[in-house]
């Protein structure tokens, strides 16, 4: 049995989960009885965007390697559940092409969602093992070469995904508390995968490789495991989104979309969920302002052109600045504490001391 | 001619100077002795500017070069010779050799400089052609030195230069650098071959876990330290390990 | 099939992917940086020369060469504002940072140009047929390989025989010991982004002068041959870009031609294919360099 002291610090450990975990329940609540249905919108998306940013976080976070490839996840996640939950009647209609088993396939919602992450996993775990043993410019390249395949595959394969054009009908499914609630599982998941077993020997790996292998882990396993985890992640989110959105073409499971994700994620701190979730939370905001000021400004005719990009833009810049001024993110590689927010500072500004090679 | 001073330097979280403090004296050789790990290349590294020390003073010929560029302090006339010979292997010998005079180049004292250099290493001479990587052990750590005198240092740091070397090798290279002291050239030299360091050294200071732990001369080391605590930190003779 | 016609197309393809290739690994050699903004500087030179071509009366061949020094000052830009501050900071700051700076310019030329594509002014000869040893190709290939032949002399010249291309060399062979020679980090840098961004000048006018058009994402295509190109001949070597880029222009046309009509559109998949068979089974390429690329497991 616990004493309640080892309680208390068991909880507090966990506090940066549970913190934001209230935060989003509270702020559903409030949302979804005061606000306009603009927010509402805009809080479910950005909800179903945090399960993204959060699955993205379990690998490259841990690791350190740049994943180009998780939006591609996320799209195999999207096409799995929507084929599998769109009815087949019309599923005929709106991919003409589409393989007669697999318009047959029928699935309640949910069951689709989480069969479309298996899938996804599944796939990640057959095609990225040899990928796990490289590293630096090979393995960039080699990720991004893949989200290319990836994307390539999507837009042709008819059958399946309809090819480059929208595929539609699928079911709204994701309201304001699915989102939440979905969120707020991922957060735990994320966060119990970051302090496990798996996730400690990750980030080993990430912060000094040799060492971590002179210790007895297995990096490439650990990369490998983590990796499939974050895919199925992926899949995950990309089937709720799939069914907030209700239509959707590869375009969105491509190098712009994995900037914005990157970002976040980058944004807010790539070691932690309290940076996931900071990320995710300021870029959204960026994002709608934008959004909004671009629309005045067309809306408004002041200049004679139609004014669009100006979020990508901002993010970009955004972005550079942060990695000119503080790389480790707004929040850094440590988690968000409750009682600890003071202690935070002594552990960076110890960090800070330290010679580098110029 | 340089003076450190109280120097601390880490790499990332972990301090490997806790306060260094050495002098070395226009024309005298000095010898940096230790046992792995005790801070002698971090010091040669800090020095030279290819690491920035989290606090402390360099001085080298009046001037403060703490946060200097290495590249600008080559020009003052402090050169490295980096452990582990680390000449560029895709470059010819005449390459690597015309690299080293970057800092100082000078077109009539060029062809001077390079004379000497091939009266020094005649070897180098005769693989003016061959890429660096083709070179032998034994030819690689003349290149370096060589390299290094290109660009006439007023002050040479020589980062153990006889490290995995044929013992008749070494005992070229002492003759060597025994040899540019009488050429002037003042000298650093960090070594783990402590006997050979001793028999050519005005001064030495030892080294141990990022402190120092004797400066003196070597008749006084001598006296006062046994030998083997020089190589194995003491304490029975176990050798000391640090990340 | 495989003829004159053939062989004038793949060499005028090979050349042009040569260069493309060459410009990303002169950055790459020096700092172990993958610049993703290098398709930008590309899409820069192109809306130099369509800027340049409507609003202006000069002639082609003087807004050509504008903006191959448009885009070398961009580049060298780019690293002055986003790439030299993050240099101290992680291997992945770097990159991150230009993927960042491509988005940005991308996003730029939306913003202040149209997000669609703009037609450029081009000589009418620069498409115009000619017949060279019996084969009849656009006057546009047989320049490329010009181009191309010149340039790669050049540059090999002044790598080979020039105190800064030695020191460039050096650079790419240990950058640390470089400074302690004292050469000029920040020199040797900024020059290698400046012939980077030359070489994507250069590329620019052949590319697009095959459309006769820019847009935004005309950058991306030649980025990624710049990938491809790299991971077949071998990032660590100038030579090996150069090589990387001929095969890659052979192995684009023999599929163009082999592959049934119905496959075509999974060509570009096939050449991905490849390449991460490349990567996964020979990461260092054709060409070997001076060491191998560091394996995890």
């Amino acid at each position: 049995m616990m004493t309640l002291q080892e309680a208390v610090a068991a909880l507090r450990k966990r506090s940066t989960v549970w913190m934001f975990a209230i935060l989003l329940l509270v702020g559903t609540l409030l949302v979804s009885a005061f606000a306009p249905r603009v927010f509402i919108d805009i809080y479910t998306y950005f909800c179903v965007t945090l399960m993204l940013v959060l699955g993205l976080q379990v690998f490259m976070g841990n690791s350190g390697i740049l994943n180009w490839t998780y939006v591609g996840f996320v799209g195999i996640g999207a096409y799995t559940s929507s084929i599998l939950s769109v009815l087949p009647s019309v599923k005929a209609m709106a991919v003409p092409n589409m393989y007669p088993a697999l318009v047959e396939l029928s699935l309640p919602i949910l069951p689709a969602i989480l069969a479309g992450a298996v899938v996804t996993a599944l796939i990640a775990a057959i095609i990225s093992w040899p990928l796990m043993r490289l590293s630096d410019a090979a393995g960039v390249i080699t990720l991004f070469a893949m989200l290319i395949v990836m994307q390539v595959i999507m837009t042709q394969w008819d059958n399946v995904t309809n090819g480059p054009r929208t595929f539609f009908g699928i079911q709204p499914f994701t309201t304001v508390w699915v989102a939440v609630i979905a969120a707020v599982v991922t957060l735990i998941v994320t966060d119990y995968f970051r302090e496990s077993s798996l996730g400690l020997r990750l980030r080993a790996s990430r912060d000094d490789r040799h060492a971590a292998a002179s210790i007895g882990v297995n990096v490439v396993a650990v990369r490998y495991f983590s990796f499939v985890f974050s895919a199925f992640v992926a899949g995950l989110g990309g089937g709720f989104w799939a069914h907030y959105i209700t239509s959707f073409s590869p375009k969105a499971f491509y190098v712009i979309e994995m900037f914005l994700l990157l970002t976040m994620l980058i944004i807010g701190g790539a070691g932690s969920i309290s940076g996931a979730v900071t990320g995710a939370v300021i870029v959204t905001i960026m994002r709608q302002t934008m959004r909004q000021v671009e629309g005045w400004i067309n809306n408004s005719g002041a200049v004679s052109f139609e004014v669009y990009g100006l979020t990508e833009f901002s993010v970009a810049i955004m972005l550079i600045l942060i990695l000119i001024w503080r790389p480790q993110g707004i929040v850094g590689g440590r988690e968000l504490r409750l009682p600890s927010l003071g202690k935070r500072h002594q552990a960076s500004a110890g960090a800070d001391e330290t010679a580098e090679e110029r | 001619m340089l003076t450190v001073s109280e120097l601390r330097a880490s790499y990332g979280m972990v301090a490997a100077l806790h306060g260094v403090s050495l002098e070395v004296t226009e024309g005298e050789l000095v010898a940096l002795l230790g046992t792995n790990g005790a801070g002698k290349s971090t010091t040669l590294k800090s020095v030279a500017g290819a690491l920035r020390p989290v606090q402390g003073s360099i001085t080298f010929l009046g001037e403060e070069i703490a946060s200097s560029k290495p590249e600008a302090i080559v020009k003052k006339g402090l050169s490295l010779v980096p452990e582990g010979r680390d000449i560029f292997t895709s470059l010819t010998v005449a390459e690597n050799l015309r690299l080293g005079a970057f800092a100082s180049y000078d077109r009539a004292r060029y062809h001077e400089d390079l004379e000497e250099v091939f009266g020094l290493f005649p070897i180098l001479k005769e693989r003016l052609t061959q890429a660096g990587g083709l070179l032998s052990g034994g030819e690689q750590q003349q290149l370096a030195i060589a390299r290094a005198l290109m660009s006439r240092p007023r002050l040479l740091m020589l980062d153990e230069p006889s490290l995995g070397l044929a013992p008749a090798l070494v005992d070229q290279i002492f003759e060597l650098i025994a040899s540019l002291r009488e050429r002037n050239v003042t000298i650093l030299l960090v070594e783990q071959n402590a006997e050979r360091a001793l028999e050519i050294a005005d001064r030495v200071y030892v080294l141990k876990t990022g402190n120092v732990e004797f400066a003196g001369t070597p008749s006084q080391l001598e006296r006062e330290l046994d030998i083997t605590e020089v190589y194995f930190g003491g304490e029975g003779g176990t050798s000391e390990v640090t990340v | 099939m495989i003829g004159g016609e053939f062989l004038i197309n793949t060499l005028s393809l090979g050349s042009l992917y040569a260069l493309i290739a060459l410009g990303l690994v002169f950055v790459y050699g020096i700092l172990k940086l993958v610049n993703f903004a290098y398709g930008e500087y590309i899409m820069i030179a192109g809306y130099a020369m369509f800027m340049l071509g409507t609003l202006t009366g000069l002639p082609f061949y003087v807004t050509m060469v504008l903006a191959v020094i448009v885009a070398a000052l961009t580049s060298y830009l780019t690293e002055l504002v986003a790439f030299r501050p993050v240099r101290t900071k992680s291997f992945n700051a770097m990159l991150v940072t230009s993927f960042a700076v491509s988005v940005m310019l991308q996003n730029a030329v939306v913003i202040l140009i149209s997000p669609r594509a703009r037609a450029v002014p081009l000589p009418p000869a620069f498409n115009a047929s000619i017949n060279i040893l019996g084969v009849v190709t656009p006057l546009r290939n047989v320049l490329t390989i010009i181009t191309a032949v010149t340039l790669l002399t050049a540059l090999t010249l002044i790598m080979k025989y020039t105190v800064l291309g030695i020191a460039m060399r050096a650079a790419a062979d240990n950058f640390g010991t470089t400074r302690l020679m004292g050469v000029p980090a920040n020199l040797v840098i900024s020059v290698a982004f400046i012939i980077s961004g030359f070489l994507a000048g250069t590329v620019s006018i052949f590319w697009v002068g095959r459309s006769a058009s820019v847009e935004p994402l005309i950058g991306f295509t030649p980025l990624l041959i710049a990938f491809i190109a790299t991971v077949i001949g071998g990032m660590h070597s100038l030579v090996g870009a150069v090589v990387g880029g001929f095969v890659y222009g052979l192995l684009f046309n023999l599929l163009s031609v082999t592959l049934p009509a119905s496959m075509i559109t999974y060509r570009d998949a096939f050449m991905f294919a490849i390449v991460i068979l490349f990567l996964v089974l020979r990461p260092e390429g054709l060409v070997r360099g001076s060491y191998t690329e560091e394996r995890v497991g």
